[in-house]
């Protein structure tokens, strides 16, 4: 009888323990996963004005100027060769 | 002292070591649980610093929407959505009003100090509204005056990076963040936005256009360029896959501000989808491929355009009279309007009709940004509208339906829809020529350039195998047509030898200039416009250019050098 009272106190115990720990460390999930979002969020937030900023500075009309600068222009009819073994048969000289 | 308990007293001693132990354990037990306590209320002061609290503050109901991202045919931002602070006021916790008043319009201008003051003043509301979507570091200066019942909510605010690039194909959004013109307009309409509370980015995937954005930015310097250099009002172009309908680039200067949201909506119109002209002669490529196409003239047909075209009070001319009788092709080299109006008179008005009917000329267009303007079609189909309408007068259309039907003469003679998105112009296509008339409408288009005669040699380029037909029209005035203000155009199409892209090109009211040798026909203004235009373009659309013909002997030789 008396061991049966001493188990159960202790069990009793016991499991009160168990569940407040539970319950706090629930709690302290549900905050970390909170943070996490805002993480998220904010991260999120940031890719977005990344974005537009690096569309920004790779607008045509920005490029275009530093491109030019370089000596870079489009493509025309003088920069291919008729065919291959023209060039080839130029370099095997 | 207690060492050596007496004997008698043994069961007595046994009582108090049991008393004592149990004394030891509850009190063990008790400062253990105190101490768990303890602990516990140490770890929540050290580890949780209030991060449960904070999402708790409530924030104020409002809706806002959420947007996909615009980008180009190869993935370029057009715009996307971004977090923006914007400031708003509880009446009721605010101390002092008019110091809030002065502070905030000293920081924000623009506000306006006395609605400012009676929107506070009502204490009854608990949310007012001061200004939506300031920047970040005026939000931040704001903050730091600390003034209570001043707060912010960040809502979403549509950013557009490339500033007026495309803005008449790209439309505008309110400050909800709800789409008005446009694109983004569609966006609305094709339930793609959504709303949310908060600021709430979107996650759907980006919505892909046909444009690009290198030819789009090419094609606006290039008429900025020619607006200058002609003196000219203003000038629009079009640059569209003859073969999907997809439009690669679009703009009508001057092109409008999308981050002026609603108020750049009426700003200027999109003189591409949002205005009708009659095109003039670059209609000749219709009338002759109608004409080709029934199989009533052929390439060398011959029309007598000697003498001017009398039809009651009117009198057709052409302006540099050929003085022989001319075949179709010399007809259309030379834009003789005597000459048109003759192959449209051999087929008839009701087969004209049909032919531009079958083209989409005569209806309303529609494109996923809006409706395209109405075309203005004669009331009566009689003679004198037969004549006009075969050298592009009497009959005004958008300048987006033209290219599309000349996309579809130059094909292989199947209809095409002008659409902004990418992937959308397959499906069942509809023939309106056959291909051998289509081949033909190409080939004079391309003689047109390569011809010292042609109207339209100024547009070539070396290598890119342009082809094209200029138009220069009256403008339509108060009474008739003024002579000194015309709309020049030039429709060309490259490569020649199997065409992949359509250039419209349209200059208003140019003038004359040295370079032009003070001519104002299209010839001089539009034409070699299209040509710096396509110099630029065809590179960045993957076109082949084809090198300018070495002596063929040279390289027979290189071949039979090696070793």
């Amino acid at each position: 009888m008396r061991f049966i009272t001493t188990t159960s106190i202790f069990l009793a115990l016991s499991s009160a323990f168990l569940l407040y720990g539970l319950n706090y460390d629930t709690r302290q999930l549900e905050a970390r996963v909170a943070q996490e979002e805002l993480a998220v969020a904010k991260a999120r937030s940031d890719i977005a004005v990344l974005k537009a900023e690096r569309a920004y500075l790779t607008r045509p009309e920005r490029i275009e100027p530093l491109a030019r600068a370089q000596g870079l222009a489009a493509a025309t009819d003088k920069q291919f060769a008729r065919d291959i073994p023209m060039i080839v048969g130029s370099v095997s000289k | 002292m207690r060492r050596q308990p007496a004997k008698p007293r043994a069961t007595a001693a046994v009582d108090e070591v049991g008393l004592r132990l149990r004394a030891i354990a509850v009190t063990g037990a008790v400062s253990l649980a105190f101490l768990a306590v303890g602990a516990q209320l140490v770890r929540l002061a050290a580890v949780n610093s209030g991060v449960i609290l904070q999402s708790n503050i409530s924030e104020p109901v409002a809706q806002s929407f959420s947007r996909p991202d615009l980008v180009d045919r190869n993935g370029r931002l057009f715009a996307t959505d971004v977090e923006n602070p914007s400031l708003f006021a509880d009446p009721a916790v605010i101390i002092d009003r008019d110091e809030v008043v002065e502070k905030l319009t000293k920081i924000l201008p623009e506000l306006n100090g006395r609605d400012l003051r009676r929107d506070l003043s009502d204490r009854s509301k608990r949310f007012v509204w001061i200004k939506r979507q300031i920047a970040p570091q005026l939000a931040q200066r704001i903050h730091d005056l600390g003034l209570p019942g001043l707060a912010f909510r960040t809502e979403l605010k549509r950013a557009y990076p490339l500033a007026r690039l495309a803005g008449h194909v790209l439309g505008a959004v309110n400050v909800d963040n709800r789409g008005v013109s446009g694109m983004e307009r569609y966006l609305d309409d094709s339930a793609s936005v959504e709303a949310v509370h908060g600021a709430t980015l979107s996650e759907r995937a980006p919505v892909r256009l046909s444009l690009d954005v290198g030819v789009q930015h090419s094609l606006v310097e290039e008429l900025q360029d020619a607006t200058k250099r002609y003196k000219a009002e203003s000038a629009t172009g079009v640059v569209m896959d003859v073969n999907t309908g997809e439009v690669l680039a679009s703009a009508s200067l001057p092109e409008p501000d999308p981050r002026l949201g609603s108020a750049a909506d009426t700003q200027q119109t999109d003189r591409i989808t949002g205005g009708t002209y009659e095109l003039g002669s670059i209609f000749k490529v219709l009338t002759v491929a109608q004409s080709l196409d029934a199989g009533l003239s052929t390439l060398d047909t011959i029309y007598d355009v000697r003498q001017p075209l009398v039809e009651g009070r009117f009198t057709i001319k052409d302006l540099h009279p050929l003085g022989r009788p001319a075949s179709v092709r010399d007809i259309f080299l030379h834009s003789s309007n005597v000459g048109a109006a003759m192959i449209a008179l051999k087929s008839g008005g009701e087969q004209q009709k049909a032919f531009l009917g079958k083209l989409g000329l005569l209806d309303q267009g529609r494109t996923q940004a809006g409706p395209i303007a109405m075309p203005q079609v004669p009331k009566r189909w009689e003679r004198i509208e037969q004549i006009t309408i075969a050298y592009g007068h009497g009959l005004a259309v958008a300048p987006l339906q033209f290219a599309a039907a000349a996309a579809a003469l130059v094909n292989g003679g199947e209809l095409v829809k002008p659409t902004f998105l990418r992937g959308h112009g397959d499906g069942a296509k509809t023939r309106v020529v056959s291909a051998e008339t289509s081949r033909q409408i190409g080939d004079l288009m391309r003689l047109n350039v390569t011809d010292p005669a042609g109207t339209g040699k100024r547009a070539d380029v070396p290598g890119y195998r342009v082809g094209g037909k200029t138009g220069t029209a009256e403008m339509a005035a108060a009474g008739g047509y003024a002579k000194k203000s015309v709309i020049s155009s030039f429709v060309a199409a490259f490569p020649m030898e199997k065409p992949q892209y359509v250039v419209m090109v349209m200059i208003f009211k140019p003038q004359g200039t040295d370079e032009t040798r003070n001519e104002i026909t299209a010839g001089h203004n539009a034409a070699p416009t299209a040509g710096r235009i396509i110099a630029r373009v065809a590179p960045l659309l993957g076109v082949m250019p084809e090198p300018v013909q070495a002596a063929s002997g040279a390289t027979q030789a290189t071949i039979a050098t090696p070793n």
